[in-house]
């Protein structure tokens, strides 16, 4: 339970040096929920496999990304730890990628009034 | 070249906002401090010193207590993160990150002298500041630090470091950075490098290993490994306290090239010629020539403490005048309302961040049992930590206690594997991790 309440409060103290890019991400995210919100019709399920596919290839992306962005690189991944952190991270940074994408997809994608 | 670190504003609004967690804690069920019942008293609680462990234990008190008056006596504004010095040191890291103010990170409502402990006087629970004021206590807690002792060494000058291949990372954010600068122009050119390790007990013991691994590194990433030569001068019979540790260390070393010689203590140094000049234990002077050299100062208890009634009187931690505590209450052995945290504690081992870490809680736990008449009742075991970087990119997660023995937080950490997440964590989560041990709330 410390460990999980550790890696809370570090999460959070990295949440504090980056406050103003969440605030702006999270604006962001709730214009682009209201948009397909208010859109007529909007069509999430075909929005969602959008998403997924942003899903995938942000974390693809943040794969190969996320270990030269720490000053390291592939050829450092150990052991497995290493790569299931590695999955974890990009796992994230695809979350985030799709939760953008899927708002905008469904709005894009609304279907016509009957 | 002092400078203000940067942007008090912003850091007020996350001071500010960092009640945060403890209000999710208080109703979320995690271990905070806040959550415990608070222990009323009125007693006057003296912290000398405001380094990670002294802001640690004022800001559990804080929380556990009520209607305590809690005073900080430390002159420094600056708070700086010395864990990442040897980031700073080895171009991996810009000197800003270890830069914060130490107003941000005390608790609200805590006084704060803004002075230097001169001496202590436990017998008439008091101590008096350099500028001569006279503080009484109910219960004190030590938490001064080390002091870095390069006067051992002869002919070393401490404002010299970056210039003539002289390098030192420890005694300040910017010692880290004009050694970030030496390594740099030696790593252009190449030659005879040397790294020194004394005989005292050391904080951050890995930092020197680490060096020596990020120094081998960046040579060979200039291109100039082939005309270098790197020896590690060790004071001791070995280069780091843990003998698997040491072993792997060593066996890591001869596959890199790295030359290592014991029982060299570094004695005193000609920073113009560019010579110095080691002793063994059988009195020989060794000289030896360098282009670089990492000077790792001898460290004991600053003077007001090993001058006091404070100090062991004997045994292994008397000739550096350690604080005289129990190593498993962190409660001084002679005065019942005295307790120690972090590195001036003369304890076996541990005089890093990640002692600090384990060890604050059981302080203000133990602390405030006292307060209320009872037994200080929990045990620390010693735990300490080294993320020992072995090259830019990959670390290992070293994690043990007083015995020596391995302690890995996590089952599946093996903490002598080559690891990007344990470089991950040392570059990225450890200060994050810092900042909330010294909200008091890891």
């Amino acid at each position: 339970m410390y460990e999980i309440w550790l890696v809370m409060n570090i999460l959070w103290e990295i949440a504090l040096a980056v406050w103003p890019l969440l605030l702006v991400g999270g604006v962001l995210w709730l214009l682009l929920m209201a948009l397909a919100l208010r859109r007529q019709r909007p069509d999430w399920r075909g929005g969602f496999r959008l998403a997924l596919l942003a899903f995938g290839g942000v974390a693809v992306l943040a794969v190969l990304g996320v270990p030269p962005a720490t000053q390291s690189s592939l050829a450092e991944m150990g052991y497995w730890v290493d790569w299931a952190n590695l999955l974890a991270i990009a796992a994230g940074f695809g979350a985030i990628a799709a939760a953008f994408v899927w708002p905008l997809a469904a709005w894009g994608r609304a279907r016509p009034s009957a | 070249m002092a400078q203000t670190p940067a942007d008090p504003s912003r850091r007020r609004w996350l001071h500010a906002s960092g009640a945060l967690p403890l209000a999710a804690a208080a109703l979320g069920g995690a271990t905070a401090p806040a959550r415990a019942a608070r222990t009323p008293t009125r007693a006057h609680i003296v912290i000398a010193g405001s380094g990670l462990g002294g802001l640690a234990v004022a800001n559990r008190l804080t929380a556990l207590l009520e209607g305590a008056r809690i005073t900080i006596v430390d002159a420094k504004e600056e708070h700086n993160y010395q864990p990442g010095y040897t980031l700073v040191a080895s171009g991996v890291w810009p000197v800003d990150k270890v830069r914060d103010r130490n107003a941000d990170l005390q608790p609200a409502g805590v006084e704060w002298v803004r002075d230097s402990v001169a001496s202590f006087d436990p017998a008439s629970n008091s101590l008096t500041t350099r500028g001569g004021q006279r503080i009484g206590y109910d219960f004190l807690v030590v938490a001064t630090g080390v002091a870095l002792d390069y006067a051992q060494i002869e002919g070393m000058d401490v404002a010299a470091i970056g210039r003539n291949g002289l390098a030192s990372v420890y005694p300040s954010p910017q010692a880290a950075q004009a050694t970030w600068a030496a390594m740099q122009a030696f790593a252009a050119q190449g030659g005879e490098a040397l790294m020194t390790l004394p005989a005292t007990p050391l904080k951050c013991a890995g930092a020197p290993l680490k060096m020596t691994f990020m120094l081998r590194d960046r040579l060979a990433q200039a291109g100039t490994l082939g005309k270098s030569r790197v020896q590690f001068m060790s004071a001791l019979g070995n280069v780091f306290g843990v003998k698997v540790v040491n072993d792997n260390v060593l066996a890591r070393w001869q596959q890199l090239g790295i030359g290592v010689e014991t029982s060299h203590k570094l004695a005193a140094i000609d920073i113009g010629a560019r010579r110095a000049t080691f002793t063994t234990p059988e009195g020989e002077r060794v000289e030896r020539p360098y282009d670089f050299i990492h000077v790792v100062p001898p460290m004991r208890a600053p003077d007001a403490v090993k001058n006091s009634d404070l100090a062991w009187k004997e045994g292994p931690f008397a000739a550096g005048g350690w604080l005289e505590v129990d190593k498993t209450t962190l409660q001084h052995r002679r005065y019942a309302n005295v307790f120690g945290i972090g590195d001036v504690n003369g304890t076996p081992r541990g005089k890093t961040a990640a002692t600090v870490k384990k060890s604050a809680p059981i302080v203000a736990h133990n602390l405030v049992e006292q307060i209320a008449g009872r037994k200080p009742d929990v045990a620390f075991d010693g735990y300490t930590s080294c993320p020992l970087i072995t090259r830019e990119g990959s670390a290992m997660l070293i994690e043990f206690d007083y015995e020596g023995r391995l302690t890995p937080s996590l089952p599946m950490i093996e903490p002598l594997q080559d690891s990007y997440f344990a470089w991950l964590m040392k570059v990225r989560m450890l200060k994050p991790a810092y900042l909330a041990v010294a909200k008091g709330r890891v």
